[in-house]
């Protein structure tokens, strides 16, 4: 737990001040739910669930948004990937891939419904198409990349020892 | 299950008791989330700055080791002090350009840099490195050399949250400079911000310049907004839209004024109209 609140704290930081100039046509990958996704495949579902309700709360606080929206999906996204944990193959590159890719798309549509709810209605395909599918991408091969660079690390360290 | 549940109703009342009820507490965590996060991104933002300039003169400094050591390790240093030096003219310029506003503004101001930028691709909202101790308030608007750039929506002690024209929460009364016709200024996943409201067969044309109309209260007339891109008339429609090319590049915006005029509901009460009343 320390570690995830440690790992939180630095994607807050990263996610503001740096990610922004990675974007894409306005869209940057998101690392709050890398980690989110990241962890949640390694615990049990109710303890993911508070990962990614803390996860959501800090985004919220960041962002424009209302506080509570990425707590909402996030939270959710955390229990099922928590849940198919098991049935996932998380630790090889395509299931990654497939988890944060899934995980993505869910979280977007769930933002877009709870934003829909509250702050009102919205048109669904223009959201997809601007936001929701183009971040799931970006998010699962960013996600991807950075996920294997501790294998990598601890492979070229054992080469060299 | 039981976890879930609650999480999942924690964060349904946070977004109701925000967005319905208007309370306070929700904007007292965030104010408090955001301040317990604030000071990394600053010094994130600072020592980001500087591994880019010693990424950059690390390659230059290559490319220049296969040809010369000794002259690349002078073109080195003199490249890096070139580098320093253009950066500080650019920032220069830039502020004296941010000064030469500040002394046209009527309105007292405070300066401020960028520190980070919204951390989702739903919203656009930037932060920047001063807060109430500089007296910054909520509804402030604030503006860039260019344009306008947006309104203070957060504040912690140090730093303020600044919601963009751009953003889909974002509502700006505008007038089109040419006909004075007037709209409402709202931006868009999609497109950059678009004009809605727009009476139909208004006289808009492509390229005209977007004026604040000073409705609203919240922003002063007269500040450039942007210009019109293309208007769009659909069929059976009471209104038209108007898609906008905002006036301030919003990607590599690294300064801003914040107009420090009391937002409309700390303004003293108008002697005058109190006594007709």
């Amino acid at each position: 737990m320390i570690a995830f609140l440690a790992g939180l704290l630095g994607v807050c930081t990263v996610q503001s001040s740096v990610v922004p100039h990675l974007g894409i046509r306005g869209i940057a990958p998101d690392f709050f739910l890398v980690l989110t996704l990241a962890t949640a495949v390694t615990v049990a579902p109710e303890l993911a669930t508070v990962m990614g309700f803390l996860s959501g709360l800090f985004q919220d606080a960041l962002s424009g948004g209302p506080l509570g929206l990425h707590a909402f999906s996030l939270s959710l996204v955390a229990f099922l990937a928590s849940r198919a944990s098991l049935h996932l193959e998380a630790d090889r590159l395509h299931g990654r891939f497939l988890l944060l890719l899934a995980g993505g798309i869910l979280s977007g549509l769930v933002s877009l419904a709870a934003w829909n709810f509250f702050l009102g209605p919205r048109p669904i395909l223009p959201a997809l198409e601007a936001v929701v599918v183009p971040e799931a991408v970006y998010t699962a091969l960013s996600g991807m990349l950075v996920l294997a660079l501790p294998g990598l690390a601890h492979r070229l360290t054992e080469r060299w020892s | 299950m039981l976890v879930l549940s609650a999480a999942l109703l924690a964060a349904f009342l946070l977004m109701t008791v925000q967005v319905r009820e208007q309370s306070d507490v929700p904007v007292a965590i965030k104010q408090f989330l955001l301040t317990s996060v604030s000071p990394l991104i600053t010094v994130t933002a600072l020592v980001g700055h500087g591994v880019a300039s010693v990424w950059y003169d690390y390659i230059d400094l290559r490319r220049v080791h296969r040809e010369n050591r000794r002259l690349q390790a002078e073109v080195f240093a003199l490249r890096r002090r070139i580098d320093a030096l253009q950066e500080g003219a650019e920032e220069t310029r830039r502020l004296r350009q941010l000064l030469h506003l500040q002394e046209t503004l009527s309105e007292p101001v405070a300066a401020a840099r960028v520190i980070g930028k919204d951390p989702t691709n739903w919203f656009r909202t930037l932060v920047i490195d001063k807060g109430s101790r500089h007296g910054i308030r909520r509804n402030m608007p604030v503006i860039a050399v260019d344009g306008l750039v947006g309104r203070v929506v957060d504040v912690t002690p140090h730093t303020a949250k600044i919601q963009l024209v751009t953003d889909p929460l974002s509502s700006v009364g505008i007038l089109v400079e040419r006909t004075r016709v007037t709209g409402i200024l709202a931006g868009d996943l999609a497109a950059p911000a678009r004009i809605k409201y727009l009476p139909l067969m208004a006289d808009v044309a492509v390229e005209d310049r977007v004026i604040t109309s000073g409705m609203g209260g919240v922003f002063p007339k007269g500040i450039p907004v942007g210009t019109i891109r293309a208007v769009e008339r659909r069929n059976g429609a009471l209104f038209e839209d108007a898609t906008v090319r905002p006036a301030v590049d919003f990607s590599r915006l690294e300064e801003v004024l914040v107009l420090r005029e009391p937002p409309p509901e700390l303004r003293p009460p108008n002697p005058v109209e109190g006594a007709r009343r």
